[in-house]
């Protein structure tokens, strides 16, 4: 090359980059080169739908951006904090009389904590920020906590979340007069089971609407393989008299005649159709890690052409160019392989919708409960879980040797049954008692177990790893502390 | 008349500054909005939780309401309206705070609410005006007495754990509510 030649061709070298950054920035194509880091565990699935979190608009000042960042968080996570009685909401922290801890720790951003695309300073349930944060606004003066408990005046303040005492958000399970309503529990109820989960198996269904193997009403092509038709006939939806077509032709409504079944057949229906049925499960779906990509608010592939107009550049680019420029579809569904947690290899392929975990013919929520699970992840837990004694309480139930409700399967605990409006429904989103795993206290774990016990079970990190084979090997103080604090104000009080 | 009952109404719907850029000064501003809290929090204290808890006896308040299916108590239903309005607006803001508060964090937090709550304390039936700059920003601040109104406020205050004080009586000041307005 001419050595004349090389000025040239770094200017035209940088000129092509600035052009694809701007590219990539305002109007479309792939842009995973641009990510300034990992995203955490919570947002990976996520992380080149940029505008989710970035929402303010191109060229904004930083503090816009950052309140348009916040709101973003918000909009996402604000349900499950108001359901968690958050107990550090932003509201709290608006109040100017509060502006002395602004500069501590600054309450009212969410990204004070978990900032994003940091994964070198990333800790537990995506805190980014030193895990004696409580230390900011509990140390100093009446707020000092080792003052005003004495039983905390030896205590690190990096103990405070981590020791399954408390939690900055989510407290419902460990407030002092919660302790103290369950101090001195037994580890084991006198008759463990899931109360929504037994009503729910023991559900009545209307006999009238149970469906045989003659009622399928299908093309008869389909009707050819008998073992569909057999799993289909011993299937839940056969039970609830579900007929062919409401998945298979669903436009051809509830009166359907083989024949308009046959005019709108459609061979393997999408998530859709569940979804017009299962609404609590697919609304519950898209919050958790399995289905968070069709979130409603996760943003959509960008329109070239769109974002063209916006800049008034559309008239001067081709296109055929802009069209090139059109974001790469991300697909809906998240791959197995893509997980950042132990998975079975043969199963790296495989895709999350409702199909995957629940057979399409053989819906049997029995399968989906467990097996299901362990179709996929393979990490110590899952795999422990097998050889547990929640396992073996499952197996009872499932032959009949166990009244309802008494099984212990993957979803009793990480999906379990919820009540609304007299309905009852498994929650779809798997991660919502996750983390910090306090939050299964109340809607799972006592059910059958003592809070004492549960706590301890819980911040024994090597006993979760056994799917809870054996007994605590840690013990949370926090009852104690409480129990004896509201005795000695009962004998102040010459009670 | 017409325009004073306006007035009020705007500021009962919480846009309190707007009529204070009009020309209505701060003091008149807070004094009308300490009215309606205070007016709100007393009928509350009155009508549900003393004629309920203790007047009929048909039901408990209690601070954990929701697991003990039971009344707010007053004291959290102020501290809910003064959270709604923090979602809503910056044009002001108000705290119930106290002195011996059963709830460490409704302390004095800034001088002028430690001079201000003990000033309510100690003059019957006044209140203290103020400013104060937090977090880059001057307000005027007002503080007003917060009284003991019914027996349903001293039985619970002398009977919690966490009070530091138990010798309260009916029409005892228990604390100061506390009113900011940005001045700029």
């Amino acid at each position: 090359m001419s050595p004349k030649i090389v000025p040239w061709a770094v200017v035209a070298a940088t000129l092509a980059g600035a052009a694809w950054f701007a590219a990539a920035m305002t109007v479309g194509g792939d842009r995973s080169a641009l990510l300034i880091g990992e995203t955490t565990d919570a947002h990976h699935q996520i992380e080149l739908a940029c505008e989710t979190c970035h929402a303010a608009p191109a060229f904004a000042s930083a503090a816009k951006a950052e309140k348009a960042l916040n709101r973003a968080c918000r909009k996402c996570h604000d349900k499950e904090l108001k359901a968690a009685d958050d107990s550090h909401p932003r509201r709290k922290f608006r109040n100017p009389r509060m502006a002395v801890y602004w500069e501590k720790l600054d309450a009212r951003l969410c990204t004070t904590c978990h900032v994003e695309h940091r994964p070198e300073i990333v800790r537990a349930s995506a805190v980014t920020v030193a895990m004696d944060f409580c230390v900011a606004c509990h140390s100093e003066g009446d707020q000092d906590v080792r003052a005003e408990r004495p039983s905390h005046a030896g205590l690190a303040f990096d103990t405070c979340a981590s020791a399954g005492c408390h939690n900055y958000h989510d407290n419902r399970a460990l407030y002092e007069e919660f302790l103290v309503r369950h101090a001195g529990e037994p580890w084991l109820a006198d008759a463990p089971a899931h109360e929504l989960s037994a009503r729910q198996r023991v559900r009545k269904r209307p006999a009238r609407a149970a469906l045989a193997r003659g009622d399928a009403v299908a093309p008869r092509a389909a009707l050819a393989d008998p073992a569909w038709l057999d799993r289909w006939a011993d299937s839940g939806h056969a039970a609830a008299g579900v007929n062919c077509g409401a998945c298979h032709a669903p436009k051809a409504g509830k009166n359907a005649t083989r024949e308009t079944v046959e005019a709108s057949w459609i061979e393997a229906p999408g998530t859709a159709v569940c979804e017009d049925c299962h609404r609590p499960q697919a609304r519950t779906f898209v919050l958790g890690r399995h289905g968070m990509r069709r979130h409603p608010r996760v943003a959509k592939p960008r329109d070239p052409l769109r974002q063209l107009r916006k800049i008034g550049l559309s008239e001067f680019v081709p296109e055929t160019v802009a069209l090139w420029l059109a974001d790469p579809a991300p697909p809906t569904t998240m791959t197995v392989a893509e997980a950042r947690i132990p998975m079975r290899s043969d199963a790296a392929h495989g895709t999350l919708d409702c199909g995957t975990c629940h057979t399409p013919h053989a819906v049997d929520v029995r399968h989906a409960a467990a097996e299901a699970c362990a179709s996929c992840h393979d990490d110590p837990h899952t795999r422990a879980y097998f050889a547990s004694p929640h396992h073996a309480l499952w197996r009872a139930e499932l032959a009949g040797e166990a009244p309802p409700g008494t099984g212990v399967s993957c979803a009793t605990c990480h999906m379990p049954k919820t009540e609304r409006r007299g309905r009852i429904a498994t929650d779809h989103n798997q991660n919502d008692n996750l983390r910090p795993n306090e939050k299964m206290i109340r809607p799972v774990c006592l059910d059958c177990h003592g809070l004492g016990f549960s706590l301890n079970a819980l911040a024994d990190g090597a006993l979760v790893e056994r799917n809870f084979t054996g007994t605590p090997a840690v013990r949370v103080e926090s009852i104690g502390w409480a129990t004896r604090r509201a005795q000695a104000t009962k004998r102040e009080a010459g009670g | 008349m017409k325009r004073t009952l306006l007035t009020i109404a705007v500021l009962a719907f919480g846009i309190g500054s707007a009529v204070a850029a009009e020309g209505i000064p701060f003091r008149k501003v807070a004094d009308m909005l300490y009215q309606v809290m205070s007016a709100d929090r007393e009928v509350y204290t009155r009508m549900v939780v003393q004629r309920l808890t203790v007047d009929k006896k048909v039901i408990t308040a209690s601070e954990h309401f929701e697991d003990d299916s039971a009344l707010p108590l007053p004291a959290q239903m102020f501290r809910f309206g003064a959270e709604r309005v923090m979602d809503q607006t910056e044009d002001f803001s108000y705290a119930l705070l106290s002195l011996n508060p059963i709830n460490k964090k409704n302390g004095p937090g800034t001088d002028l609410e430690r001079k201000g709550l003990r000033y309510v304390l100690e003059n019957e039936g006044e209140n203290f005006y103020g400013e104060e700059e937090l977090g880059g920003e001057r307000y005027f601040a007002a503080v007003y007495p917060d009284y003991a109104v019914v027996e349903a406020c001293i039985n619970c205050h002398n009977g919690h754990k966490d009070s530091p004080r138990r010798d309260l009586k009916v029409g005892d000041v228990m604390g100061g509510v506390v009113i900011r307005i940005p001045m700029e």
